[in-house]
């Protein structure tokens, strides 16, 4: 789907961003990436999305190499990108103008740039603030105006960096249970986040440490992989609680950490009398 | 003398197309010294609500009295530090001691007493004093939320009023943040804030304001927040609060996982020693 071939990034003043990085991010994937601010995640997520280019090494997006400016307009279609701070990527004067502009740029005829703007307006819940200015809404609104801008131009893999990171936990749960919707029709998701807790679910999770990958895995192997507590990344409370019962003798099973619900139950199934 | 908000209501865009309500008939009353938390989803009014504190916002109805001053008088800009969410936004001076004494100069204090200042707040909010010749910008988001405090407390504020002050900072930058806040409230500054981060606050929080739609849904203690079940809870607490509700005898003031560990070691043990006398 997306690969990435011995991909070395340095910043213009010649720090280095990512260094010597293979990685294959499958179809239908569901990719949690966290680490360190400075650690290259967002420079990972550039050049995902083929925004930037590597300067060593070969970024393939389904076939397509990020370097090859003819397969540019190729590749915008099939990657999307959301970024932490919503404002930097409106265009439009109301919300639905711009939802429009990714489609409009893709050379759609009118009939269906509307279709593509109802649809994410749909999947985003934004029907009733079609008209607003994205200015006028709060930060979670303007996260969701975002995505939808993105999800309009259809693309197959998403990109997600730091979305939630400025939202509230409700509104960072609700894009983050629309991401999971869109993960289950099919698309593939890189999400990067410095909260641990979010990605609980994902199917695969990266780490990320002085631009390179230092672990990748499935959740319940990361989350208890000690390297990640040296890099003072904050375990979610529930799985640090886990942690550390285990090591008075109490095992918590790894999918009863995911909520305070299934964590209360586990504990009255081993300690209430009945 | 408290803050006090009587039948307050805000709109955005008043007398426009895009008039859009923001708060409505709020009472509110923040006492001195109180570590005040307001809660409330994205578009509640969280924001709007501290800035109507100082005059940054004219309430539309109603009355808003900070012990017993206008909020738009000079006094009460003394008397209210605001911290906003992006900490940048509010630095602008070429070094971090420029940027502290920016406040106390502009209100008129001699030298010798703005350096006093300066360094009262530098050290409040624990940071290094190699950093007063430095560019704040070249320091380190929680660092830079920290200068950004420091500038707001060099006015040596009754309320400290911060919007997010945690937000966007990795784990070790919110700690530090959230160490500072303890301090300054220990030594009788008012903290209020707005804050999603209920896992770093909810330890240090007093009183709870709970806003919803643009209204108030709850405001009282933390402890009679948790036995009203209002939402949003950390996990710790929500988890906690599941264990009582299934008659497990946990002690409900519990927040932190060494707090959750000790409840729940207290359970083992007690169900072990139930075990061994049958």
């Amino acid at each position: 789907m997306i690969r990435l071939e011995k991909v070395s990034y340095s910043y213009p003043d010649g720090t280095p961003a990512l260094k010597n990085i293979n990685l294959d991010i499958k179809k239908g994937e569901f990719v949690g990436v966290i680490g360190k601010n400075g650690s290259g995640k967002s420079t990972l997520a550039l050049l995902l999305s083929g925004l930037l280019r590597p300067q060593t090494g070969r970024v393939m997006v389904r076939g397509m190499d990020t370097c090859d400016p003819s397969k540019l307009k190729g590749i915008r279609k099939f990657v999307g990108i959301v970024f932490q701070n919503p404002e930097t990527q409106f265009v439009g004067r109301t919300v639905e103008e711009d939802l429009a502009f990714g489609p409009e740029n893709l050379c759609l005829p009118p009939v269906e740039i509307r279709k593509c703007v109802d649809m994410a307006l749909a999947e985003t819940e934004l029907e009733k603030y079609r008209h607003r200015s994205p200015k006028t809404l709060s930060g979670g609104q303007r996260q969701c105006v975002a995505l939808a801008g993105v999800l309009a131009m259809r693309p197959e893999c998403l990109i997600f960096d730091e979305v939630s990171s400025m939202l509230d936990p409700e509104s960072g749960m609700a894009v983050l249970e629309t991401i999971k919707k869109l993960h289950k029709k099919g698309k593939t998701i890189v999400y990067i986040t410095h909260n641990l807790e979010e990605l609980h679910d994902a199917d695969r999770i990266l780490v990320m440490e002085k631009g390179r990958i230092r672990l990748d895995g499935d959740p319940e192997s990361v989350f208890s992989d000690t390297f990640l507590q040296s890099l003072g990344l904050a375990l979610p409370s529930l799985t640090e609680l886990a942690e550390k019962l285990r090591m008075h003798g109490v095992t918590i099973p790894w999918e009863k950490t995911s909520s305070p619900q299934n964590f209360a139950e586990e504990i009255c199934r081993l300690f209430l009398k009945t | 003398m408290p803050i006090i908000l009587e039948n307050v209501s805000f709109s955005y865009s008043r007398k426009t197309p895009l008039e859009t309500p923001a708060l409505r008939n709020i009472n509110l009353r923040i006492e001195k010294g109180e570590f005040v938390g307001i809660l409330g989803e994205k578009g509640a009014g969280k924001s709007t609500l501290t800035k109507l504190f100082n005059g940054l916002l004219k309430p539309e109805t109603g009355k808003i009295l900070v012990d017993g001053l206008d909020p738009s008088s000079k006094e009460v800009k003394r008397k209210i530090g605001m911290v906003f969410q992006q900490a940048a936004d509010q630095l602008f001076c070429k070094t971090v001691y420029q940027e502290i004494a920016f406040g106390p100069l502009n209100f008129g204090c001699s030298k010798r007493e703005t350096e006093e200042r300066v360094y009262e707040a530098i050290e409040a909010v624990s940071l290094d004093l190699t950093v007063l010749t430095r560019d704040p910008f070249s320091l380190s988001g929680g660092e830079m939320q920290r200068v950004a405090i420091a500038s707001a407390l060099a006015l040596r504020p009754d309320y400290l009023v911060l919007d997010e002050p945690i937000t966007g900072l990795d784990p070790a930058g919110k700690k530090e943040i959230l160490e500072a806040l303890k301090k300054i409230k220990e030594k009788g500054t008012a903290v209020i804030t707005v804050t999603h981060n209920l896992k770093g606050f909810f330890p240090l929080l007093e009183t709870i304001v709970l806003i919803k739609e643009g209204k108030i849904a709850f405001q009282g203690s933390r402890e009679s927040y948790l036995e009203k079940g209002c939402i949003p809870l950390p996990p710790i607490a929500s988890m906690i609060k599941e264990l009582r509700a299934r008659g497990l005898p946990v002690n409900p003031a519990t927040f932190t996982v060494e707090d959750a560990l000790e409840e729940i070691l207290k359970l083992k043990s007690a169900f072990e020693k139930e075990n061994n006398r049958n």
